[in-house]
């Protein structure tokens, strides 16, 4: 109780140093935005145009030290009753509060630090036209929960920084074969918080570089007696490595992930999910500025990319589910990103989806825009 | 040459540094036991660094917007009018605090104003800062830009 006091006390007075007053309040508001044209191959698949994501941006300042940051996001452009498609849902919305370059406290309805998109979505800053079909069905991207956390840099790291969170878990009715740990996420929801979960980040980067490890670890059970009611039963165990790495006109970037679902057998039985005991893949990517080539004076890209996920939401299954081998999935997307400034982009790839099992393959072409503002 | 987003420099505020902040900054940059005057110009403070009686340089601080947080940025330059160094004096945003690293803050050392200073070119990027290396840099070219033409004029010496 002391400690705590003396911590108030603390935040008190740091917040109280004069340069803080000349701080005046004030709104921001910002965005990004993406919008998709998708012909796939196969019968009863017509091509499709869709505004995929809309987003509003709204943070305020409140003095130097707290700012409140949110998205609201619209997907598919609208929602109406009984037809499919259609979201409505904050992806983040987190007080903060700036103690020092090294401690900042965050609360409130946060992103998951795992993996390169989860936190970095904004279309302008990848290739393709959509997320990587990976960041989707194993890296359950836009991963948010409400909780508590703390992020910065490590003082004297050389150029390490961290975030450190405790969530609300995730739920293992909600599991699937195809798609992991996916529609365990509780989004904010009226969450149940019967499995508080520990999640953090930490990242290196240098001009050109950055590299980040991420773990997730918490139950999933909800209080189930079958599954157990321990805050941290039928645990979750998520690491995962990423690598960007930009040099000339040439960038990389790479994720890789391991998500072990210990009782996955129990769930299975309980919640018939066939979810994989293990779920794990990765991808990798380059890409080049064509426009390096023919106009070096410029401030615009025409990246040339190719990327290649391979994944498998089943790479283990625990006794009595039979592996799905379709799940065991393989991604190759050719394409070009056009960027006239920074934060705007016109894309255009073709996907080759492909599967162990062979069933279902498809071949998929894409045309988008994105921006961010 | 870059129209890149003119709003970044909409400096809605311009919070000044703490002092303690801004002299352990002119220390790095300059070594320590200096002497500083602030000249005015128009309606700019410029910090003319001096030891002895030799004159080390000048330095301006200035913000540019992030993405919803002004970033407080030191530019110093040398007598020569060459960039001495660039610190970060405060960022308050949540993501993209990896242009107060030195590694990123070095590409500038020795840049003139007859350099581009373009991201992706002759400043690295930084992958989930891009908002901040582009506000930083923009506003690194304005201020060298300004402390150059205040020198060559002599309305700083």
């Amino acid at each position: 109780m002391r400690r705590f006091l003396c911590w108030g006390l603390w935040c008190a007075l740091t917040a109280a140093w004069p340069w803080t007053a000349s701080a005046q309040e004030r709104t921001t508001v910002g965005g990004y935005g993406e919008l998709h044209y998708t012909d796939s191959t196969g019968t009863k698949t017509p091509p499709v145009v869709n505004l995929a994501r809309f987003v509003v941006y709204l943070a305020h300042t409140f003095n130097e030290r707290l700012t409140f940051r949110s998205e609201l996001e619209v997907e598919d452009a609208k929602v109406e009753g009984a037809k499919p498609g259609g979201e409505v849902s904050l992806e983040q919305a987190f007080l903060d509060y700036r103690l020092a370059d090294w401690l900042t406290l965050r609360t409130g309805l946060v992103l998951a630090p795992i993996g390169i998109i989860n936190e970095t979505h904004e279309p302008p800053t990848f290739n393709g036209v959509d997320r990587p079909a990976f960041d989707h069905d194993v890296i359950p991207t836009t991963w948010r929960e409400i909780g508590i956390g703390a992020v910065g840099t490590v003082p004297g790291g050389g150029g390490l920084a961290y975030r450190v969170y405790l969530l609300n878990g995730l739920r293992a009715d909600g599991f699937s074969g195809d798609e992991g740990i996916r529609e365990g996420r509780q989004e904010g929801q009226l969450a149940s918080l019967a499995n508080p979960s520990f999640t953090g980040r930490l990242e290196w980067a240098r001009p050109g570089w950055k590299i980040g490890g991420s773990f997730w670890y918490g139950g999933s059970a909800n209080a189930d007696s079958v599954l157990g009611t321990g805050s941290f039963a039928a645990p979750i165990a998520l690491v995962s490595a990423d690598l960007r790495y930009e040099v000339g006109g040439a960038s990389f970037r790479g994720v890789v992930a391991n998500i072990s679902v210990k009782d996955a057998g129990a769930i299975d039985a309980r919640y018939s999910t066939a979810v994989g005991s293990r779920i794990a893949g990765g991808y990798v990517e380059g890409a080049y500025d064509l426009l390096r080539l023919v106009a070096p004076g410029s401030s615009q890209k025409l990246n040339a990319f190719a990327r290649h996920e391979r994944y498998d939401t089943q790479a283990s299954v625990p006794a009595g589910v039979t592996r799905d081998r379709s799940l065991a999935r393989r991604l190759t997307t050719l394409g070009l990103t056009y960027k006239p400034t920074w934060n705007t982009a016109f894309k255009g790839d073709y996907e080759i989806v492909r599967n162990a099992a062979g069933v279902g393959e498809r071949e998929v072409l894409s045309l988008g825009i994105g921006f961010q503002f | 040459m870059v129209i890149l987003l003119p709003f970044v420099l909409l400096a809605v505020q311009n919070p000044a540094p703490p002092p303690a902040k801004l002299s352990a900054s002119i220390a790095r940059v300059f070594g320590p036991g200096t002497r500083v005057d602030t000249l005015r110009v128009d309606t700019s403070a410029v910090l003319r660094v001096s030891r002895a009686d030799s004159l080390l340089g000048f330095a301006q601080v200035g913000n540019v917007l992030g993405k919803d947080q002004p970033i407080t940025f030191l530019v110093a330059i040398d007598p020569a009018d060459r960039l001495k160094d660039v610190d970060i004096l405060v960022y308050r945003e949540p993501y993209g605090g990896e242009v107060a690293y030195e590694p990123w803050r070095r590409q500038f050392r020795g840049k003139t104003t007859g350099d581009s200073l373009r991201v992706g070119r002759e400043i690295r990027g930084i992958s989930g800062a891009t908002i901040s290396v582009h506000a930083v840099t923009l506003g690194v070219r304005r201020l060298l830009a300004d402390l150059t033409a205040w020198h060559q004029r002599g309305a700083i010496r």
